[in-house]
């Protein structure tokens, strides 16, 4: 090695057959030397091409004539020509524990902090820069489409009632900063039972089922102010922001593992997105009684409907709590009574 | 065991012989194909020598360890680089599967380059984003989006193949792809079965016409025949040396492999339901039986999927001919599905650190799987100009040159 001299020793290969032969790769000074059982060639050393390092595995080396020559990986091979400049770097990084070490804590550190301050508030910040008339073309579209499949049909409640309810929910938008946007959909469905839900830009549905099992007008218009909440708040626009970047993140992480078993895939995302939205209902609920209070209704009517409701509906789901997608009643009904005016 | 040459003190494999200094380690002779040197014989030795029979060692040398600094370091600057870094890290990976692939001792050569994986990617991801947008707010949209991705389905196909192939060399040789874009229509849309299903949605006859439905029948009937014109297409139209694929496998055949798998499920549903009657009128709370039963046919679905995997594989490759080349592929649906638990166990308990884990063990299991028979020499393989690992490189920037392939 004195004079700058070093051999290789590895196997030829000719690119006309897949048949190997042990060859030696001689370099001195500036020129390389390939000895085969029946070819030898010369070359400029800055003319061959280094695969790039990955693990331990073998290296190959592309010669100017179409030949390949591969070998032991081995630290003389970083003074040669590589074929890719920026896998060097990566590959010195993959052979560090303390690199995986510390990468570790970082994809813990990105995807934790992404996951509870990041994300929601980047949603927040994007979805309030939809234009509500961009949102509004979304919410009709939607119920057409729900009409037009026979999700539900024409209302069977009397127009008094109906007209009552509407006298109510003017008052509870009259001042909102989305008021111009509001409309109050009655739908009879069969199968959804008492329910009613906030389509992005401001129409609310309610069913005739959550009208009927209401006993007052309060009762009815809590609901529907929790639902106004949900409008006012762009919740919509945040979730599908927040769920797609969630379903990214965890198709990234475990790209790999898709293939060998889908449930791996699937259970983070669906813990992930119940939590955001278990967060939304929460948010919609304080909000739907501060605005009660406001208006001066009692909060403590969202509390009562939901208790019936319940009662009537759902029998102790207590364990599946952490992938509902609504907050348990019985914390529901607790925030509604505490926010109740105090007299 | 790797060990550690004695005068440069660097690394090697253990099928390794001689260090790349010069140093070796053994004094056999290596794998078959590899010529000794020139000072030993100029005699070619091409065992086993033409039609005899023989084997080509397959070996999957990967490590868990290994990967797993591999596969954090990628991660870790994927998530740092707002996903931009994706295609880097998909070739650092598919470059460390294929390095630590060997066959008769030669370690498979991964070629692709970040950026057209990159330029499929960004496609990928717009194409994904206006059919979101279309399915969840714009339905007046879907037919064309829809229509556009019947059109284009095959060009993906055969996209994504061919890159695939080009980019995957073994011995200085790279795999070559040439279907075109009328043959995977052919093969795809065959009988207009598909192209009726999305006529079907398009004009919404399944609203109006409930016996349009028969359309899906008719295609999960016939789905076994479809895999296999698609088989048929990717193995026919895909080249090493101047050698093609060769396919030989019957639709009936996949058909079985489909029904048996049918039978498992519905075979598990059956009894779990059966079970489930029994107990009921012991219970109190119904909710929890419905609970527990989902955890046998749960386990049903992925007996079922990994039959689907082991005996459709096995199928695939038993039927596969290349040049001089047969292979044997042993997959069994028991052994799989004890592989997907354990792997999906390890994963949710370990919070994701085992994936690499688990991902080395699948690729082990699969290779150790599959046997390479030989008949003839490998020098019926005949490389050209165009297939020398360098000439792939060049091609790099083409336009259309992108990976589709997830």
């Amino acid at each position: 090695m004195s004079d700058g001299a070093f051999t290789l020793h590895g196997i030829y290969y000719d690119g006309r057959h897949p048949v190997g032969a042990q060859a030696e790769l001689l370099f001195t000074g500036r020129e390389a030397a390939l000895t085969a059982a029946d070819f030898s060639g010369r070359y400029y050393a800055r003319r061959l091409l280094v695969s790039p390092r990955i693990g331990r595995a073998d290296r190959f080396i592309n010669l100017p004539d179409g030949g390949q020559f591969q070998c032991a990986d081995h630290p003389f091979l970083a003074s040669l020509p590589q074929e890719s400049r920026s896998e060097g770097p990566v590959a010195w990084l993959e052979e560090r524990w303390g690199v995986a070490l510390a990468g570790v804590a970082v994809i813990a550190a990105i995807l934790l902090s992404g996951y509870f301050y990041g994300l929601p508030a980047a949603a927040e910040h994007l979805a309030a820069k939809i234009p509500i008339e961009t949102e509004q073309a979304l919410g009709r579209e939607a119920l057409a489409w729900m009409d037009s499949n026979k999700w539900f049909r024409q209302t069977s409640l009397d127009k008094d009632r109906q007209k009552k309810i509407r006298e109510g929910f003017e008052g509870l938008i009259s001042n909102l900063p989305l008021r111009a946007s509001y409309r109050l959909e009655f739908r009879d469905s069969h199968f959804t039972g008492p329910n009613a839900f906030a389509l992005p830009g401001g129409s609310i549905v309610i069913t005739d089922d959550m009208v009927k099992a209401a006993v007052s007008r309060e009762e009815v218009l809590a609901v529907l102010a929790h639902e106004i909440g949900h409008v006012e708040l762009h919740h919509t626009m945040r979730s599908v922001l927040q769920n797609s970047a969630v379903a990214v993140a965890v198709a990234t992480v475990t790209a790999d593992a898709a293939s060998l078993s889908a449930a791996v895939a699937g259970l983070p995302a669906l813990l992930a997105q119940t939590k955001y939205s278990r967060e939304f209902e929460a948010e919609a609920d304080d909000y739907a009684f501060r605005l009660l209070r406001q208006r001066n209704y009692p909060p403590a009517a969202f509390a009562s409907l939901m208790e019936r409701l319940e009662k009537k509906y759902e029998k102790g789901q207590h364990a599946l709590d952490f992938i509902s997608t609504h907050p348990s009643t019985a914390e529901r009904v607790k925030r509604a009574r505490a926010s109740e005016p105090t007299r | 065991m790797d060990w550690k040459c004695p005068v440069c003190s660097s690394l090697n494999k253990d099928h390794l012989v001689r260090c790349a200094c010069g140093h070796e380690m053994k004094a056999d002779n290596r794998e078959n194909n590899i010529l000794p040197p020139a000072s030993e014989t100029h005699e070619k030795q091409d065992h086993p020598g033409p039609g005899q029979p023989g084997e080509l060692a397959l070996v999957f040398t990967g490590s868990g360890r290994e990967y797993f600094r591999v596969w954090v370091v990628n991660l870790c600057l994927t998530l740092l680089t707002l996903g931009i870094f994706s295609a880097w890290a998909k070739v650092r990976k598919k470059r460390y599967f294929y390095s630590n692939t060997t066959l008769d001792g030669t370690p498979l050569q991964y070629l692709g380059e970040p950026v057209p994986i990159l330029k499929g990617r960004v496609i990928a991801a717009t194409a994904f984003m206006i059919y979101y947008l279309a399915s969840h707010f714009f339905s007046s949209l879907m037919p064309f989006v829809l229509a556009a991705g019947t059109v284009l389905a095959p060009w993906v196909i055969v996209r994504s193949t061919a890159f695939n192939a080009r980019y995957s060399a073994f011995r200085n040789m790279t795999f070559r792809f040439d279907g075109k874009y009328t043959g995977a229509l052919k093969a795809i849309y065959a009988w207009g079965l598909i192209p009726a299903i999305v006529a079907g949605w398009i004009f919404n006859w399944y609203g109006k016409y409930p016996a349009a439905a028969v359309l899906f029948g008719v295609f999960g009937l016939t789905f076994p025949w479809w895999i296999r014109r698609l088989k048929n297409f990717i193995v026919g139209f895909t080249s090493y040396g101047n050698k093609r694929g060769e396919f030989s496998a019957t639709g009936g055949q996949f058909f079985k492999v489909y029904f048996s798998a049918g039978l498992i499920f519905i075979a598990i549903i059956f009894v779990t339901s059966i079970a489930a009657t029994a107990t009921y009128a012991f219970l109190k709370n119904p909710q929890i039986l419905f609970l527990f039963s989902m955890v046998p046919i749960y386990l049903g679905y992925v007996m079922a999927y990994a039959y689907v995997q082991a005996h459709s594989s096995n199928l695939v490759w038993n039927s596969t001919r290349l040049g001089p080349l047969r292979f044997a592929s042993t997959l069994s649906a028991c052994g799989l599905t004890k592989l997907y638990i354990a792997n999906a166990v390890a994963i949710i308990a370990s919070a994701g650190l085992l994936i690499p884990w688990a991902v080395m063990r699948t690729l082990k299991y699969r290779v150790d799987n599959l046997r390479v028979l030989q008949e003839g020499g490998l020098t019926a393989f005949q490389g050209s100009e165009t297939s020398a690992v360098q000439a792939a490189g060049a091609e790099m920037g083409d336009f259309f040159n992108m990976d589709l392939s997830l």
